[in-house]
């Protein structure tokens, strides 16, 4: 891994941000202490299982729950009536319930929930249910779901949002173009598989308010959920944020909401406390996956390769209900073009309901998606062209001073071009995909590129704000406490990095607390890869703050002013006299004094400034760009694709850890292979046919490729240290690349992912019966 | 649970209790099926305790693997060297450490699930298995053994004690190759087991014997006409050729919710070739066909 | 059901249990043993999370029913090593951050001391082979190979 810097840009030294150092999290993990929700569940705890309906669309005509109630051992049953508030567990449109009352829209929507002490008594009470349903007309298609016959999935019809991207006249671009290259691309549910099934539990407290504990995202957003179902103020719920196994997307919306809503029903009912951990294939079922969708491009280009017009029609399939469609629309219509300069662009992007299972927030929201379609389209253009693929990339990609689809303008923060070259000259580009068209015998090689932008943080999805706190002991033990959680990327660490170098202290003075709405401001969602560039310019406000303080009081001991008092490394020093004090010392004056050593502070980012009907403007505050190349092997008699190197280049603006860094990256990336090769929720009428690990497949560690990760750093204007996001961006970029160079091996394209290996030889197929 | 003390104990129970009794060898395709429900048995009868039934042994021209021994301890077994690499081949395919510490010889062959992998090895192989009662043994042909998906011959007062086959001579070799989605913990597409024999030259295919999974009542099968097809031919190019194109017409592979059953059998030719190529490469040290 | 009488070593510490017969070696180390570190991911024994050693031997306890443990010895996590005692190889997932959530880990380590205590001198295949049975959705596993490769080196300088 290499760090680049960027001449003539000259930035601080920085001595703890941009380093290696150990996570917090990692001790007790490898010890393998008791952290997650179900090492810590209460006593004499009651233990929930959902009813859950069998059929995909319906009206439920009875739902008996007499014998259950009655089976010895249950103790209580919930249902929609039990509700003392709303009936709603709903991320952005409130269109879902808690529990189906007079109508189910998807296999598997939870109708009702059973507690017993014994889990295997609540269990077996699920088969002494009886429910009559009166089958609805369905739709599992999103095209068919737009056609004005379709069954009606909600009252308003079943488009949940319609997004438009107008910039110039396509039709007038078009007329300037030499050829008009056309091309549908489709792409599938991909299952998040956090490693943690969802679980959370609940506490009844004496004074009528709840403590609720589980595997969550973000805690202020069950919070809001929790009371609107049991019509509690929201400081009446209590939400901690247990160690979580893995998110990736599904535990920052309503799902957690439906853990701990049905759990809580449940416990302010019997007064008892009550966990609900959802086995894997209730998860599977139950929870929201990544948005299939069907990108239907048409584009214009001269032939000296540049881009003249956009035309783009994109249609997401949301299932039975919205959860955050509407916002991951919105993200791919506007990365719908790719990074390129592109004059005139017309997207139309519907999101879209359907009596599938839920989809909604998965890692990379809409971008995996628009660039499989872009990329791949690219492809297709240069080859039409005559044009190497790199060729027509580097023509018209975004640089600084040009403008995006949305005609916002590109700032010096672009290390997109750096990201692109950096990454041939590692995968060897040129060699490799000369040498590859002379191979012989049934396995064929070949490269493929793949480049992309992504808007960092909330953008136009929502107000963006981060809230930290921080505070030190008698002991210096100095406490960051922050709602953005830890489930796996490592940024709260990355947090304490920025505290301890905007403080200059040594970061073991650091600690980080749990997520805990008591003593956590609000954040926002946990998503976007924000918690380092919108929590992180907040810790650094606040500890920027903080510091000052000590610097203060350390001043005042040594009865200079505060300008000549300088920190290194936890020691105060008067510059004009040498004479210092510690970092304890401070404290302990500060303790001794009544002044007060704690901090609180948001960092509010600035509104993105669109037009809403044609999205011209600003988008998001930054972007991360990147270009990864991909090398596949395929074998032409069995379709299976191996993925030899990937190589990634990203321009993060400034690595706060690098080798946290890479793990993301490295991580992303294999999801990325996975939804390339071999992921794909399949439903069949509407319910899961493989919702299981056996039969829906995630990479393992035979699958792994060689992986080179490149760090390119041109700083944004937005992040702290000019830190981009880099959470999401990894798993954007390996799809377009792997079918790219599968392209390349056996000149054939995939219009289709997952690329699985009889799709792959039956496109051999029907290509070799044409020519 | 039933946990036998001895093999005296189990016989025993398995005579007086007929119905309704699972037994378990490392029941990790039981644990499975009770998890989700597809199973709900009366009583489980432990097998693990019967450390009798591991073993790998050459008696009598036969290599003999007790019911017991696990994929594990197969492959480690110093008489499963360099001749019987097929297993290593299963073996690897099959799932991880964790998998083939557990997964039995005896437990894969009564599973009889349609993703079994060593089946059609041991068919190729012609291996026989060796069921015991309290009324005494018998042995039947492995072919004759599962007569389904799930189904074998195993009497519900009998176990499955021992697999054997017969030693592979200088001139026979044994080769399996398997499709799946990725690279580990895959339920196969297709896989193939190949038996070569050939005459002492290395040019004339003496015996060959060929299984694939999945075939026709979902059970591993031989395909006996493409067998015929090949015996005594001369090994080349064209050999192979005709017997691929009579593979492709008699194979009818269903499909599952994965894959068609077209793009198996296609896949099936593929790696029929291969595996038949690898046993020459076995016998000969290198290419042999013309 | 029925109940048995489970006698087995865990972590080095001998332990007498009334079992039902179906009750899972990983219920039984979870819930009656309290050893939380070993997770539940799948419960169909696809995933791998749940591993532990049985007799030196890795196992998904998913898959083994708590009676067929009877006089084996199993090592959890806990018994890997201790916050003042770390075993090398925990020492090595964490210089590499190879932990991210976490919840593959406790099998992870596991896998790597099955490998390490049979094979000191790994090559990258033997690596790969004996974590394939243990699915990772974080990591993308780069950092765990890393880490164990250099608990290999530790563990062998070490003797």
């Amino acid at each position: 891994m290499t760090t680049q810097t960027t001449e003539g840009l000259r930035r601080p030294q920085t001595l703890i941000v941009g380093k290696s150092v150990g996570r917090v999290d990692s001790l007790d993990k490898v010890l393998g202490k008791p952290i997650y929700t179900m090492d810590i569940t209460p006593e004499n705890a009651l233990y929930l299982k959902v009813v859950r309906s069998s059929v995909s669309h319906a009206l439920l005509k009875k739902v008996d729950l007499s014998r259950a109630r009655k089976y010895p051992g249950v103790v209580a049953v919930v249902t929609a009536q039990d509700i003392p508030g709303i009936n709603e567990s709903s991320a952005l449109l409130p269109d879902k319930p808690l529990f189906a009352t007079d109508r189910v829209r998807f296999a598997g929507e939870p109708i009702a929930a059973i507690a017993s002490f014994d889990p295997s008594i609540a269990e077996e009470a699920l088969e002494l249910v009886d429910i009559e349903y009166e089958p609805l007309p369905t739709v599992f298609s999103p095209t068919e779901a737009l056609e004005p016959d379709s069954p009606k999935i909600h009252t308003n019809g079943n488009v949940a949002k319609h997004l438009k991207v107008r910039k110039g006249d396509v039709e007038e671009g078009f007329k300037q173009a030499d050829i008009i290259v056309e091309g549908t691309y489709k792409t599938p549910f991909q299952e998040p598989v956090p490693l943690e099934p969802e679980a959370g539990f609940v506490i009844p407290e004496p004074d009528g308010s709840v403590t609720c504990v589980g595997s969550i995202q973000s805690p202020y957003h069950v919070q809001t959920g929790i009371a609107k179902i049991l019509s509690l103020r929201s400081e009446q719920v209590r939400v901690i944020q247990a160690a979580t196994g893995g998110a990736f997307g599904p535990k920052s919306d309503e799902i957690p909401v439906d853990v701990l809503g049905m759990a809580a029903l449940v416990a302010i009912r019997t007064r008892k406390p009550a966990v609900l951990a959802y086995t894997r294939e209730e998860s599977m079922i139950g929870h929201t996956k990544r948005h299939p969708f069907v990108i239907s491009l048409k584009v214009g280009v001269k032939n000296n390769g540049k881009l003249t017009a956009w035309e783009a029609k994109l249609i997401a399939d949301t299932g039975a209900y919205a959860s955050l469609g509407p916002l991951v629309v919105i993200r791919a219509c506007f990365h719908a073009t790719g990074p390129y300069v592109i004059p005139n662009v017309k997207t139309d992007a519907y999101c879209v309901y359907t009596n599938n299972t839920m989809a909604g927030s998965f890692r990379g929201f809409g971008g995996p998606q628009a660039h499989f379609a872009a990329e791949s389209h690219m492809d297709e253009i240069a080859k039409k062209l005559g044009m190497d693929p790199l060729e027509l990339r580097l023509i018209n990609m975004l640089r600084p001073g040009t403008l995006t689809a949305t005609s916002q303008l590109v700032d010096e923060g672009c290390g997109l071009e750096e990201c692109i070259t950096k990454a041939v000259k590692e995968s060897d580009w040129y060699n490799k995909r000369l040498q590859y068209t002379k191979l012989n015998g049934a396995k064929k090689r070949g490269l493929g590129i793949a480049i992309m932008y992504h808007g960092n943080s909330l953008g136009p999805e929502g107000n963006d704000f981060g809230t930290v706190h921080m505070q030190i002991d008698r002991d210096g033990t100095t406490r960051l406490r922050t709602a953005l959680t830890e489930y796996g990327t490592g940024a709260p660490s990355g947090l304490l990095q920025i505290a301890a170098e905007t403080m200059h202290l040594p970061l073991g003075y650091f600690k980080l607390d749990a997520s805990d709405t008591e003593y956590c401001g609000d954040s926002g969602p946990t998503v976007a890869s924000r918690t380092i560039t919108i929590g992180g310019r907040a810790t650094q406000m606040v500890a920027g703050n903080l510091g000052r303080k000590l610097r203060q009081v350390a001043a005042d001991m040594l009865q200079s002013s505060v300008d000549d008092v300088e920190v290194t490394d936890g020691v105060y020093r008067r510059k004009s006299t040498e004479q210092s004090v510690t970092f304890l010392d401070v404290v302990a004056h500060a303790y001794a004094n009544g002044i007060p050593l704690k901090e609180t502070g948001t960092f509010t980012a600035p509104k993105c400034d669109y037009e809403p009907q044609t999205s011209q403007g600003t988008v998001y505050l930054q972007y991360t760009y990147g270009a990864v190349t991909a090398e596949v092997e395929v074998d032409t008699e069995t379709g299976r694709v191996q993925v030899l190197k990937i190589v990634t280049a990203y321009d993060v603006g400034k690595a706060i850890n690098p080798i946290s860094l890479e793990g993301q990256i490295e991580g992303g990336t294999i999801q990325g292979l996975g939804y390339a090769l071999m992921e794909e929720m399949i439903h069949k009428n509407g319910v899961v046919v493989n919702p299981n690990l056996g039969d829906y497949y995630v990479p393992t560690s035979l699958d792994v490729p060689e992986m080179k990760s490149i760090i390119v750093e041109y700083p944004g204007a937005l992040g702290p240290f000019g830190a981009k996001a880099i959470g999401e961006p990894p798993i954007v970029l390996p799809a377009p690349a792997i079918v790219n160079a599968i392209d390349n091996a056996i000149g054939v394209r995939l219009n289709e992912i997952p690329a699985t290996p009889d799709r792959v030889l039956l496109a051999l197929r029907k290509a070799t019966a044409q020519s | 649970m039933f946990v036998p003390q001895n093999m005296g104990d189990l016989l025993q129970f398995l005579d007086t209790h007929q119905s309704g009794v699972h037994l378990i060898a490392n029941g990790t395709d039981l644990i499975n099926r009770i998890q989700r429900k597809q199973v709900d048995p009366k009583v489980l009868v432990d097998l693990t305790g019967l450390q009798e039934l591991k073993y790998v042994k050459k008696q009598e021209s036969l290599i003999k693997i007790g019911a017991l021994t696990t994929i594990s301890e197969l492959i480690a077994s110093p008489l499963i060297d360099a001749r019987y690499d097929v297993m290593r081949e299963v073996a690897m395919k099959f799932g991880g450490p964790s998998i083939i510490n557990m997964a039995t010889v005896g437990g894969n062959i009564c599973s009889a699930s349609s993703s079994e992998d060593l089946l059609p090895v041991l068919l190729v192989l012609t291996a026989d298995v060796q069921v015991r009662s309290i009324h005494g043994e018998r042995i039947v042909s492995i072919e004759d053994f599962v007569t389904g998906k799930r189904k074998t011959g195993l009497r519900s007062n009998e176990i499955l004690v021992e697999t054997r086959f017969p030693e592979l001579d200088a001139d026979s070799a044994c080769s399996f190759e398997k499709v799946g989605m990725r690279n580990s913990l895959i339920i196969a597409f297709v896989n193939c087991a190949v038996y070569l024999k050939t005459d002492k030259s290395g040019q004339v295919i003496g015996d060959v014997r060929i299984a694939f999974n999945r075939v026709s009542g979902k059970i591993p099968q031989r395909s006996r006409d493409i067998e015929n097809k090949l015996k005594d031919k001369k090994m080349s190019e064209q050999t192979l050729a005709d017997a691929t194109t009579a593979l492709r017409d008699e194979l009818k592979l269903t499909s599952d919710f994965r894959v068609s059953g077209e793009y198996r059998t296609e896949v099936a030719c593929a790696i029929f070739k291969r595996t038949l190529r690898r046993c020459v490469e076995k016998l000969s040290g290198e290419r042999a066909l013309v | 059901m029925s109940k048995h009488l489970l006698k087995f070593t865990v972590n080095g510490k001998k332990h007498a249990l009334v079992v039902q017969s179906h009750e899972r070696l990983l219920d039984v180390l979870r819930d009656r043993l309290g050893l939380k570190g070993t997770k539940e991911g799948c419960s169909t024994g696809d995933c791998g999370i749940c591993a532990v050693l049985m007799d030196g031997k890795l196992v998904n306890s998913c898959l083994v029913f708590a009676i067929q443990a009877r006089n084996k010895e199993i090592l959890t996590i806990e018994g890997v090593g201790t916050a003042e005692n770390l075993h090398p190889i925990q020492r090595a997932f964490m210089k590499w951050n190879a932990s991210q959530c976490g919840y593959c880990i406790p099998a992870m380590i596991l896998a790597s001391k099955e490998l390490l205590d049979k094979n000191p001198n790994p090559t990258s295949e033997d690596i790969r082979k004996a974590t394939s049975g243990i699915i990772c959705r974080c990591t993308g596993y780069v950092k765990i190979f890393e880490a164990i490769k250099t608990a290999a080196a530790e563990m062998k300088a070490s003797d």
